[in-house]
């Protein structure tokens, strides 16, 4: 793990009216590790990640920096130029455009009149879906989306994000009601996006998906960052009992 | 998973297009043993493809409103609106045909742009808001227009006359007229990345959204294209009569809509055929022709169209799976 952070957050807060989502968030995100963000809903991880992807303007007094120099205006189209993609979990795709089309969408490989260069994009997607991992025979980049399982899906959504040169990858919530096996999946994808360089931030409900994949953990709670920590040598059932840990206070306070 | 299927399997992209031909040869062969008479001989297809192409120029742009999710129910108006501003210049310049074409085709555009606007940027239902421009727009043509029908004898052997609704041989040139806008039409809706910007905006608006589509201005600009398709056929139509009356729009609604229907595009958005709206315009033209020709009464051509319509979207969901519904 290099020692300079992709991105990192001073002092962040953002409050709707008089209600905290975010309090004083100092974090960091370095390059090539895999953080898994986990907290209960409400914790403000959706909030943190609009913050970090630039759909949302934290308070004036915090600052992002990305590569160690304070950026103003942060929005989602810089974020995007930064190399800092989310993949959201359920407006990632236009389900009834093939594989490819998806891949590619508002990234289009043209020719100087705007015409699609399909042959060069399905290329492209088929040598990204073997990257990723995408063991499935069935599909070709030809087919459409709406074939695919929930785990496929998200593989297509991922791939994009290596195709861009993404170097920090936001998932927000790929597991969630998915079957054991596609779950899996979907956690091969996300070390395979590792493998292929970038940093990942990897929200979940599922404590077992966010201990299996993780390098690092950071659990919210109401707000604020109860715990950062790397994985080390902690099992899930350790990283388990420390979230009810968390949830417990909660409960008491 | 399903196992991978043994043998040819027709592409997914091509199956609505196929249908629809199917369908369409199913019908001739019908219409041809029921009238070998009628539907043997030339003449009834070059009468036929006299008003084929106005059909079909008119649809294609509604494929793209279709797929885009939206529906546009004001064209019938935009005819003859444009088709005035074409009918009036023509009068007033003394048969300026540039100019006149151009502000037929301005007065389109802007008719599209204003359904575009009022459908994506004041999120008002497109079905209601056409609607009522349909409405708007003929009230607007008859208060301008007056009752007037305007007849223009002198374009009966003018040279632009000969080029848009001449003929070469037994084939009228406006067929070659839709095949050049079909051709560039399709190229932009199944191969240009606007299409796909269509048929996404149709299909998940905030999967674009998030990768950078403009999905309002990719909507608008299908409003845009209804309105100068429905220019283009206003000046077709005029050129075909020599004569400009404000009902020129009347009969084009539901026909329009079911050649976009019976042509496998399905009403849900997100998806479209070209070749299809081709076929399908053809299919619904053929059928108020062939039910008179086959000796029926005329009263009967409704009852036809309307069995036609529901069989050939029964015979899409067969074919295409869920796609129709």
């Amino acid at each position: 793990m290099s020692n300079q952070p992709i991105v990192k957050l001073v002092d962040v807060n953002k409050s709707y009216g008089n209600v905290y989502a975010l309090e004083d968030i100092n974090l960091d995100f370095y390059p090539g590790e895999i953080v898994s963000l986990v907290g209960d809903n409400g914790a403000g991880k959706s909030t943190l990640t609009k913050i970090i992807s630039g759909t949302e303007a934290p308070d004036t007094n915090g600052k992002i920096m990305v590569d160690n120099q304070v950026v103003n205006n942060w929005s989602s189209a810089k974020a995007r130029a930064r190399g800092i993609e989310t993949v959201y979990q359920n407006r990632a795709l236009s389900e009834q455009q093939s594989i490819y089309d998806n891949v590619f969408l508002g990234r289009e490989i043209t020719n100087r009149f705007g015409i699609i260069n399909r042959k060069k994009e399905i290329e492209e997607t088929e040598s990204l879906m073997r990257k990723i991992g995408y063991t499935s025979k069935v599909w070709t980049p030809l087919s459409s989306v709406n074939k695919l399982s929930g785990g496929e899906r998200q593989g297509v959504a991922i791939s994009r994000a290596i195709l861009f040169d993404s170097r920090l990858v936001i998932l927000d919530e790929p597991t969630t009601a998915m079957a054991l096996t596609e779950a899996a999946e979907v956690l091969e994808f996300v070390r395979n996006l590792k493998k292929s360089g970038k940093s990942v931030i990897f929200i979940s409900h599922n404590p077992w998906d966010a201990h299996a994949v993780a390098d690092r953990f950071v659990i919210l709670e109401r707000g604020k960052i109860v715990f950062d920590g790397p994985k080390g040598s902690m099992s899930a059932d350790d990283f388990i009992a420390l979230l009810h840990k968390f949830a417990k206070k909660d409960i008491k306070s | 998973m399903s196992k991978v299927k043994k043998g040819y399997v027709i592409p997914e992209r091509f199956r609505p297009v196929l249908g629809a031909f199917m369908f369409f040869v199913l019908m001739m062969v019908i219409f041809i043993a029921a009238a070998p008479e009628v539907f043997l001989t030339v003449g009834i297809y070059t009468a036929i493809f006299l008003s084929l192409p106005l059909f079909a120029i008119m649809g294609l742009s509604l494929v793209f409103v279709t797929a885009a999710g939206e529906i546009d129910l004001a064209f019938p108006s935009i005819i003859p609106l444009a088709g005035l501003a074409f009918a009036w210049t023509l009068q007033q310049t003394n048969f300026n045909f540039a100019l006149a074409a151009l502000f037929c085709i301005a007065v389109g555009l802007a008719c599209g742009l204003l359904n575009g606007y009022l459908v994506t940027k004041l999120g008002l239902s497109s079905l209601i808001t056409t609607l009522g421009m349909n409405f708007a727009l003929i009230g607007l043509t008859n208060v301008l227009n007056n009752g007037e029908v305007r007849t223009f004898s002198e374009l009966n052997d003018s040279a632009v006359r000969s080029i848009l609704v001449g003929s070469f041989g037994p084939i009228p040139a406006q067929m070659f007229w839709l095949a050049g806008i079909a051709l560039v039409l399709g190229m932009l809706f199944h191969r240009h990345k606007f299409g796909l910007h269509v048929r996404v905006a149709g299909d998940n608006p905030e999967a674009g959204r998030a990768m950078g589509v403009n999905i309002e201005r990719t909507k608008i600009l299908c409003f845009v294209l209804v309105g100068v398709c429905a220019a283009i056929v206003g000046i077709l139509g005029i050129y075909l009569n020599s004569t400009y009356f404000s009902t020129m729009g009347e009969g084009y609604l539901l026909p329009t809509l079911a050649a976009v229907f019976v042509g496998g595009t399905p009403v849900t958005g997100g998806k479209g055929t070209i070749g299809g709206l081709v076929i399908g315009a053809a299919t619904v033209v053929f059928i108020q022709t062939g039910v008179v020709a086959t000796g029926l009464d005329g009263y009967w051509t409704s009852l036809g169209f309307g069995v036609v319509i529901v069989l050939s979207l029964l015979g899409h969901r067969k074919f295409s799976g869920r796609l129709t519904r």
